[in-house]
């Protein structure tokens, strides 16, 4: 079931989706969004790009394999942590600090990782699901 | 070098020594010893400091639940780490000569299961903290269950791993109830503490529950009846782990609790009366199953089972001078029945030859194992000048002085005689005795076996010919330790001619009887099979099999593989608790909430909903049910948006998106028109569900708006999330600062989840493509 309209506009749709994944994760701090919302935009545009131009060219455009992604998500957000125990030992209070004027923080490490997990993990299943119906 | 410096040296050598030691060939037995070695020279030279006051280590560890890692070394806690540190380094000689046969992989594993169970038996005899205590505890109950089932080759070996393990862990879990009653009755978990003050416990109603629960905990660990049963079975285990563990320490372990709390318990005299019960009980089937039993280890699991019967008993008995002796049975015990064990495991290990009535002769082939065996027996027996005499004086004297002298020194001078009579059989029969067939002996004595032996039962002599070498290094300390208060300890060979005297002859006397005749008396005893039926681990199979078809039965009910048989479930089980809740509560059962505006928007997305709802419920399209239950989310999002809370709105709309294009890629693979599996009766019963899931949800959601909205929290982060998280939504700022261990705990399970049905999509396909046969 292949849509000549859909399959033209995907890529656009998928960028449009990422950036806006990616806005949305970034303003989470003080506006509405964050890693997880972000992330289940993120797995969408994905989705809609699998559904367009197929599994094979979704997996290519997210390079990584969606476990390993996943993966990574956890052990960014368990990095994060540990500046916390180095300065006050407590796991995961998040530091905050400015460089050449840009406020950083290690809450933004964990909220990518949080991101990660959920892109990962809902592409995981997903990415199987839409193979099985290709074959 | 402080307790936990000592504990830690402990942990590390025992995962590094093993693995040295694989890879130094003759060296290996020397090289693994040295760690137990060196641990008990730091203990020796402790004796003096322990002798003025108990050496303390406190650590925290969780401070808010009051949990301290408190290290206490006191005489009694030296005498089992000395006892544990000690029989541990000739353990570790021993099975490294043992095992020599076997591959390096399983004699390094074997070392160190042996060596990291000394480092948490080392643990559990000095914490203080009764949590920490506990903790230990069960890690020996579990390097138990891996030493008992080390031949796992063996189905019976497993079956004994697993039996040990069911029945220690399962009564630590008792004793963690326990262990809580008595921090929330005595507001600490210091054992120095509760003993100092037991008034709160003995006053506490919950007295009787403590009482059980730690029992139970005690019981099972030293094998008393009822849970007698699994100490013989778990004789499975390879000989130098049955020594150690089943005999010298393990076991010994719900004894020294006991003694521990003995301070707190004395003050309820029902409870001693139990204890000498319990005891009394276990010692005269285990007296009757040693006289049964065919197997040479088994003969001494039934000795040990009735040994730790009699030491219950004494700590169930009054007075001080049940302390000296159980302090002094535990040493004399620990000698002379590791020194049997190791010489029994020398005589196996020879002939290949489990049976005692089938060994004999081996004093010609044996004879230092011979000599070695003698004297330990001669110690079980109650000889002088052994130290088993000295201790068997201590013993008679604390029932006769005790309130329960009668019954007391009844069943001790029978099953005593039986223990005379058994050691009389067990050096006796194997080596000077006449074989029925000719024995074949495939190796001579090793060194590495045969130093263990030679020194415990040559300790066992001088401690008892000079009595002064521990009665005021390790005796007094320790059973002043358990007494909870100071008094005069005399611990000699010699007391003049005393009642106990008589009672230690009699006794003698008695086994030389039972000894001479054992031969007729094993054959009757062995015919009544009855005895089969009243003391094997039949209650154990039973409740195991109930259990297990209970969770067969439950299993086929609730996980019929049925998704709405599930989901039925669920939704039932979810109104019987809300109903249950919101009946049990005060007030009417629907609370005055008064009238709010009403808001024509609201109404109309409210009306979107339950259209979505019932086109789900009764449309045979799935297509149409999928669409339908979007737009149902699609409204709820919408209500959350109308109400102020965009963040929740955002993600309600993100997980329908999904929801809806991942179920569509599952419907791609299925009929677009469902034929309905469920009959209309079904139908009505899960409408009837539904029904009163929405009543309890509504109900419920009335009484939540009844109730005045608590605001502590939402004040506390509208006023902290800028100044302290950096951020003004106050949403993220929870999930990802405040919050944020909760945050981390969500996603991995996130993420686990996702890897299971990524797994299971992947079996599915992988089986069906064989299917295919692609």
């Amino acid at each position: 079931m292949r849509s000549l309209i859909l399959s033209s506009v995907a890529r656009i749709f998928f960028a449009i989706m990422l950036a806006g994944s990616v806005w949305v994760l970034l303003r989470g701090h003080n506006e509405p969004g964050g890693g997880f919302i972000g992330g289940l935009v993120g797995a969408a545009g994905f989705a809609t790009l699998a559904l367009a131009a197929g599994v094979e060219a979704a997996r290519r455009t997210l390079v990584l394999h969606p476990v390993v992604v996943m993966g990574l998500g956890l052990f960014l957000a368990f990095v994060s942590g540990i500046p916390g125990i180095l300065t006050d030992a407590s796991f995961l209070t998040h530091q905050w600090g400015t460089l050449a004027g840009v406020k950083l923080s290690t809450t933004i490490v964990f909220d990518v990782g949080v991101y990660l997990v959920v892109v990962g993990g809902v592409l995981s299943f997903m990415f199987r699901l839409y193979a099985e119906d290709a074959r | 070098m402080d307790l936990s410096t000592v504990l830690l040296v402990s942990l590390v050598g025992a995962v590094i020594a093993p693995f040295v030691a694989a890879r130094a060939g003759v060296l290996a037995g020397p090289l693994a010893a040295a760690l137990p070695a060196i641990l008990f020279a730091w203990f020796f030279a402790q004796i003096d400091a322990v002798g003025t006051a108990p050496i303390v280590q406190v650590l925290p560890w969780v401070p808010s639940l009051g949990i301290d890692l408190t290290f206490r070394l006191d005489g009694f806690s030296l005498l089992f780490a000395l006892l544990i540190t000690g029989i541990g380094t000739l353990v570790t000689l021993y099975a490294a000569s043992y095992m020599s046969a076997k591959p390096p992989f399983a004699r390094a594993q074997f070392l160190l299961y042996i060596l990291l169970f000394m480092t948490a038996m080392l643990a559990t005899v000095t914490a203080d903290n009764l949590v920490a205590l506990f903790v230990f505890w069960e890690m020996t109950s579990l390097l138990s269950f891996l030493l008992v089932g080390f031949q796992s080759e063996d189905a019976k070996a497993r079956k004994a791993a697993l039996q040990s393990l069911l029945v220690t862990a399962g009564g630590g879990l008792a004793l963690l109830a326990g262990i809580i009653l008595i921090g929330v009755e005595a507001g600490t978990f210091s054992l120095a503490a509760i003993t100092a003050n037991p008034a709160p416990i003995l006053e506490s109603p919950l007295l009787p529950a403590i009482v059980v629960c730690v029992l139970i905990g005690a019981f099972t660990k030293s094998a008393q009846f009822p849970f007698h049963f699994w100490l013989p079975n778990a004789m499975k285990a390879p000989t130098p782990a049955s020594a150690y563990l089943h005999s010298a320490t393990m076991v010994k372990l719900g004894v020294y609790l006991l003694a521990r709390l003995d301070p707190v318990f004395a003050g309820a005299p029902w409870v001693g009366a139990t204890l000498v019960a319990f005891g009394g009980v276990t010692m005269l089937i285990a007296a009757l199953q040693a006289l049964r039993a065919v197997e040479l280890k088994a003969v001494l699991a039934f000795s040990t089972v009735a040994s730790l019967g009699t030491l219950v008993m004494l700590i169930g008995l009054d007075g001080p001078v049940s302390s000296v002796a159980v302090v002094g049975f535990i040493l004399a015990h620990a000698l002379y029945k590791a020194t049997l064990f190791f010489c029994a495991g020398i005589v196996i290990h020879a002939t290949h030859e489990t049976k005692l009535r089938s060994l004999g002769g081996l004093a010609a082939l044996l004879p230092v194992t011979a000599g070695a065996t003698l004297l330990a027996s001669f110690s079980m027996a109650g000889l002088p000048p052994f130290i088993g005499f000295i201790s068997k004086e201590y013993l008679f004297e604390a029932k006769l002085e005790s309130s329960l002298d009668t019954i007391a020194v009844i069943i001790g001078v029978l099953v005593n005689a039986v223990m005379v009579a058994i050691a009389g059989v067990l050096a006796l029969k194997p080596f000077f005795g006449r074989a029925k067939k000719p024995i074949h002996v495939s190796h001579g004595e090793q060194p590495g076996m045969i130093i263990g032996p030679i020194l415990l039962a040559v300790t066992g002599v001088a401690f008892g010919l000079v009595p002064s070498l521990v009665s005021y290094a390790l005796i007094t300390p320790a059973a002043i330790a358990i007494h909870g208060a100071p008094f005069e300890v005399s611990f000699k060979l010699w007391h003049g001619f005393t009642p106990m005297l008589a009672l230690s002859g009699l006794v003698v006397a008695l086994g030389a009887v039972l000894a001479w005749f054992w031969d007729p008396i094993h054959l009757a005893l062995r015919r009544r099979r009855v005895f089969d039926e009243v003391f094997s681990d039949r209650g154990y199979e039973v409740v195991l099999e109930r259990t297990l078809a209970l969770a067969r039965w439950s299993t086929n009910r609730l996980q019929n593989g049925d998704l709405r048989v599930y989901g039925a479930v669920v939704a039932a089980s979810v109104t019987g608790l809300l109903a249950y809740g919101l009946m049990s509560g005060e007030g009417p059962l629907l609370p005055n909430v008064g009238a709010e505006p009403l808001r024509p928007y609201l109404v109309v997305v409210c009306a979107l909903i339950v259209a979505g709802c019932v086109v789900a419920a009764v449309v045979p399209s799935l297509v149409t049910a999928i669409v339908a239950v979007g737009l149902s989310g699609y409204g709820l999002a919408l209500v959350f948006l109308l109400n102020g809370g965009p963040d929740l709105a955002l993600t309600q709309f993100s997980v329908e998106t999904l929801f809806v294009v991942i179920v569509t890629a599952v419907l791609l693979k299925l009929p677009t028109v469902a034929r309905s599996s469920r009959t209309p009766g079904e139908r009505w019963v899960d409408a009837t569900v539904a029904t009163c899931f929405a009543a309890c949800v509504l109900v419920a959601t009335l009484w939540i708006k009844a109730k005045p909205f608590n605001t502590q929290l939402t004040e506390y982060f509208a006023v902290t999330s800028v100044p302290e998280g950096f951020g003004r939504n106050v949403v993220n700022v929870i999930l990802v600062d405040f919050r944020a261990l909760d945050t981390f705990g969500e996603i991995a399970v996130v993420a686990f989840a996702a890897l299971g049905a990524w797994a299971l999509l992947r079996s599915g396909s992988a089986i069906r493509r064989t299917g295919k046969g692609a």
